[in-house]
């Protein structure tokens, strides 16, 4: 039984690195309906900035996100404006751009680095918590921790601000929302900005558990899609559970069946959920039909 | 010298091409050799730094006059998957017209680039890529210089049963032994082989295998720890390597010994989990240049000859072991008078230099599918934030072996 | 500002042409590229690049019939990509079948592998459908490694160097880059066939607007399943072509996301999605860019040719929105209509 209780435990912080992740997918996709492939590429450039921060400044891992969140929102606005407003109507040669991205970002850090694998360290990183039978890692729980606050706070910020509200309704209705007077290219670079900031957060989180490379992003972005589509788009609760689900899924596969076939279950459980119920958990039925043509 | 195709067209082509190089073809007697290697991807770092050595070595030749009167040169060509080792190699030879090639951090890129080698009559002299079934394909234009994946399966299975046995009072019938390994051609290699080796030796083992690109390693080091092994030993690359270390030390994971092929030796690990954690593990490894003297003659020049080009030290030990075959395969084309490759197999088939020859310990005894069976890794160890060398003796050179059972 | 709320969605080729009238522009074309093969006889770098291309384009061909006539924007195409090398692959090692003879048997396999993963994924739209068969994707590597069997697992499979037109096996490259634009010309053919027929036009009524397809009296599913089957089967065909001009193969290259599966779909777009010749631009535009930036900066800068290929490809998305093909085509109409 402890056993069993060890595997969810396992699973459960495993969906807080999952919905991190997600989190800002969720706003990428859900809203701007953009397929980022570069959203992995985000999270890798948060792990970096961390790196950087740690280097040059002393930070620790957890101060990091002063610096970096900001500067990954500067990064999302500037590559909305400049890279995806421009194919607005275009969704096919959007997901080719942030292809291109992916493959530039990715190789820059290459170039860079020469593709040493770096490490950080946090004085919180070595420790690891005894709960009865159970063992977890801190930097782990705090991964947790900040995805659940991370979804109530933007959950509270999309239903209460006004730039929130503007938000969820060029979700709904771009063509609605447009002639209540909304400024949607401005809230779309702002989604963008916000998706890609959560990212970066989630790299400066992540950074004590990993040890970095620049292909790294490439390892999260499909369990992301698979999160944010089985949460339901858009809604933010559903990448929390979406991203949860996920996390035990994988690890109860993992340990029961075989570590081998991990993925195959995860993406397995995926394709079904999306073949029973196509607007994913949290989702409102229909929304999963207006996707690449919804401006028809 | 005698005017053959090859050359002719190397002097037609070096007069149509004259703007980057004019020194070289003028002369007309660099011997070019194309170096394949991933230089992108997730091997970016390790091909780049075995394209560095064979650099070093080429300089060290050249140095001493070249080779048969003629300057030595590497010509890189990037390849990251097997299509493109072919296309690495038909750039090599058809744009560059290097002579011979070399390579390759992997095994897939080196299975292709080699026939597309054959077809186009060049030899390829393997150094690095691990994979037993290379040689085995028996290719005419092949040879590697250094260990393959048997090598390193069969030192580790000496580590388990001759050091860890012996620290734990045990004998092999009685070790319990757990195999991680990672889900490609590497990691599968080596476990098939140490599969082989443990069931010979009566030993009982667990196995677990993983995706290198897995997310969350836990359940993995969960598996392994309700199996309780005496040694826990595993196979794979830096991240899942690190991943794995940081889930069993999160989990309290801690068998009496521990055991690593091919990574965990470098920078990359000490950073990610610290020399306290790391004290007493051990490795796999291929010798390092600042490995005993009297056991790998000639490392300490390597050393200093890579510290004064570089202003670095060596990223990884597998430097070294791309440099000494380079510098077998310039010997050879000294013996065989020239490049062609039944020549320079056939040379390279003639030598019998007894292991402790050359840098990282090596021999050349070459069998008939040209793999050199003188040619083995060294099991070393975590020792106070170092990687020492601890056996064979000969490498240890006294170093004892710390931490076992781990504390 | 432009109003982005009504792309224009009009067939690319706006006049349209009969078959009759389309084959001898096909025959023309695979002519052209059959000479340039012929043009770099003995430059077998240059060759190699070729074959690669006319591989690449005829796969991309094969993808457009359902990602570009159909609309449905298939990420996994390397699922059926990688059924045919390993089909192929196990008949030549086991039963040293010529992979000639077993072309027609792995595109059957692959069409009917195709309907069946995609009867239920079609029941997505749009992005849904990409990421699901994105999905589709993971799975069938993670269970083509785990079964070792017939794939060889992670270490692959190797075809022995058994020299002869009836193994398809050659030493020479160009011998592989006629090959390949045999397999171009097939592919070019069948499109063009599908093109101007009925299921190409239901096709193109299902990616223009599926619920008026659907009122019209075209079944929807069947339509797209159609489509897949073809496309499928062709992709499988390039698989084994693939696997007897690598000679080894194993599960991480076959069934790759990016180096297959987006990048087939990419090339299409680039070239000029739904059209019947802009796959092959695309290929003619990115293989040998990719190969020419790997061959001069891949030596020096880690992952200088990748950054290059990366900037290319956001360029090209951000002024050649409708792809090589549609550029082409509005420089020859503004230069038939100077007035306009």
């Amino acid at each position: 039984m402890t056993e069993f209780f060890n595997i969810i435990a396992v699973g459960l912080l495993l969906g807080g690195i999952y919905s991190l992740v997600a989190v800002g997918l969720n706003l990428i996709f859900g809203v701007v309906r953009i397929v980022n492939f570069a959203q992995g590429e985000f999270v890798m450039l948060g792990m970096y900035g961390t790196f950087a921060a740690q280097m040059a400044l002393g930070f620790d891992p957890y101060i990091a996100p002063v610096i970096v969140v900001p500067l990954l929102f500067a990064l999302g606005c500037a590559v909305y404006w400049l890279l995806l407003r421009p194919l607005q109507g275009e969704p096919m040669m959007q997901v080719f751009a942030t292809f291109g991205l992916l493959m530039a970002l990715e190789n820059v850090v290459l170039a860079v680095t020469r593709g040493v694998g770096y490490s950080v360290n946090s004085a919180l990183s070595q420790v690891s918590i005894k709960l009865g039978p159970l063992q977890i890692g801190l930097t782990r729980v705090i991964v947790l921790t900040a995805a659940t606050a991370v979804a109530i706070a933007l959950g509270w910020y999309l239903k209460t601000s006004l730039p929130g509200k503007a938000i969820r309704a060029i979700a709904q209705d771009r063509r609605a929302a447009r002639l209540m007077g909304i400024n949607v290219d401005r809230m779309y670079m702002i989604s963008f900005g916000i998706g890609t900031a959560l990212a970066g957060l989630a790299g400066c989180l992540l950074a004590p558990l990993y040890t970095m490379s620049p292909q790294i992003g490439a390892n999260f972005i499909m369990p992301a899609f698979a999160v944010v589509v089985l949460g339901g788009l858009g809604s933010v609760a559903g990448a929390y559970a979406g991203g949860i689900i996920v996390g035990l899924t994988e690890a109860l596969a993992g340990y029961y069946l075989d570590p081998a076939l991990k993925q195959a279950v995860l993406f397995m459980v995926f394709i079904i959920v999306l073949l029973v119920r196509p607007q994913g958990l949290f989702g409102i039925a229909g929304a999963e039909e207006v996707g690449l043509r919804e401006e028809h | 010298m005698k005017l053959t195709r090859r050359t002719f067209g190397g002097v037609v082509a070096g007069a149509v091409a004259t703007t980057s190089a004019p020194s070289a073809y003028a002369q007309g007697t660099t011997i070019k050799i194309g170096a394949v290697n991933p230089y992108s991807g997730p091997m970016a770092q390790y091909g780049d730094e075995l394209s560095l050595c064979f650099e070093l070595a080429t300089e060290q030749a050249n140095a001493a006059g070249g080779v048969l009167g003629r300057k030595l040169e590497i010509v890189r060509a990037s390849a990251t998957n097997a299509q493109e080792g072919i296309a690495a190699v038909e750039q090599l030879v058809g744009r560059d017209k290097v002579d011979v090639l070399i390579g390759t951090y992997v095994s897939a890129i080196s299975n292709a680039a080699s026939e597309a080698a054959l077809n186009n009559g060049k030899l390829y002299w393997e150094t690095n890529a691990l994979a037993r079934d290379l040689t085995d394909r028996g290719l005419p234009n092949y040879a590697r210089s250094g260990p393959s994946s048997n090598e390193f399966a069969a030192r580790s299975v000496e580590g388990a049963v001759k050091i860890v046995a012996a620290k734990l009072n045990k004998t092999a019938k009685d070790l319990k032994v757990w195999i991680e390994h990672e889900d490609s051609a590497y990691g599968t290699s080596v476990f098939k082989e140490q599969d082989r080796l443990f069931k010979e030796a009566g030993v009982t083992y667990g196995v677990g295998t993983h995706s290198a690109r897995a997310i969350d390693l836990t359940d993995s080091i969960l598996r392994a720890k309700n199996a309780a092994p005496d040694v826990w030993m595993s196979t794979g690359y830096v991240g899942d390597t690190n991943l794995l270390l940081r889930a069993a030390r999160d989990q309290g994971f801690k068998p009496p010994a521990i055991i690593l092929l091919g990574v965990g030796d470098t920078k990359e690990t000490l950073d990610a989990l610290g020399k306290e954690y790391l004290e007493g593990m051990l490795l796999i490894s291929y010798a390092r240049p600042d490995v005993n003297e009297a056991y790998s003659p000639g490392a300490a020049a390597f050393l200093k000859l890579y510290r004064d080009k570089f202003k670095r030290e060596p990223i990884a030990p597998q430097g070294m072991n791309a440099f000494v075959g380079a510098k077998i395969l310039i010997e050879a084309i000294a013996k065989a008078g020239g490049t062609e490759y039944e020549k320079v197999i056939k040379a390279a088939a003639s030598f019998d230099k007894p292991l402790g020859t050359y840098e990282a310990g090596y021999g050349i005894k070459f069998n008939e599918k040209m793999q050199n069976t003188r040619a083995f890794p060294v099991i070393a160890q975590w020792q106070n934030g170092q990687v020492k060398a601890v056996f064979p003796d000969a490498a240890a050179g006294g170093v004892a072996i710390v931490n076992i059972p781990r504390a | 500002m432009k109003n982005t709320e009504t792309p224009t969605m009009l067939p690319p080729g706006a006049y349209i042409r009969t078959l009759r009238r389309e084959l001898p522009v096909t025959a023309a074309v695979v002519a052209a590229m059959a000479a340039l093969v012929i043009l770099f006889a003995g430059d077998s770098f240059s060759l190699n690049i070729l074959a690669t291309t006319f591989l690449f384009a005829g796969l991309a061909t094969a993808w457009n019939i359902i990602g570009g006539l159909g609309g449905q924007f298939s990420l996994g195409h390397s699922v059926f990509f990688a059924t045919g090398a390993i089909i192929s692959a196990n008949l030549f090692l086991v039963f040293q079948l010529s992979p000639w003879l077993s072309l027609p048997l792995v595109a059957a396999v692959a069409a009917l592998l195709s309907v069946a993963v995609s009867w239920p994924v079609f029941r997505l739209r749009g992005p849904f459908f990409s990421i699901a068969t994105m999905a589709l994707t993971e799975v069938a590597l993670a269970l083509a490694i785990y079964f070792d069997r017939f794939t060889g697992g992670a270490r692959g499979l190797s075809i022995p160097f058994r020299l002869g037109l009836e193994n398809m096996i050659f030493r020479d490259r160009f011998s592989y880059a006629l090959l390949m634009v045999g397999y171009l010309a097939l592919t070019l053919l069948v499109m063009a066939i599908v093109t101007r027929s009925r299921l190409g036009y239901s096709l193109q009524a299902v990616r223009d607007n599926e619920d008026a397809a659907m009122a019209s009296g075209i079944d929807v599913l069947r339509t797209k399943l159609a489509g897949m089957a073809i496309s499928a089967a062709l992709t499988a065909v390039g698989g084994t072509l693939f696997l007897m001009f690598v000679r080894v193969v194993d599960p991480p290259t076959l069934f790759s996301l990016f180096d297959v599966g987006v990048k087939v779909a990419m090339i299409a777009l680039v070239g000029g999605i739904g059209t019947i010749y802009g796959p092959l631009l695309g290929a003619l535009f990115l293989v040998p860019l990719e190969s020419y930036l790997r061959a001069q900066l891949g030596g020096s800068v880690p992952g200088g040719n990748l950054i290059a290929l990366g900037v290319v490809l956001m360029l090209t998305a951000l002024f050649l929105r409708r792809g090589i093909f549609g550029a082409v085509q509005s420089a020859w109409h503004r230069l038939r209509r100077p007035a306009l």
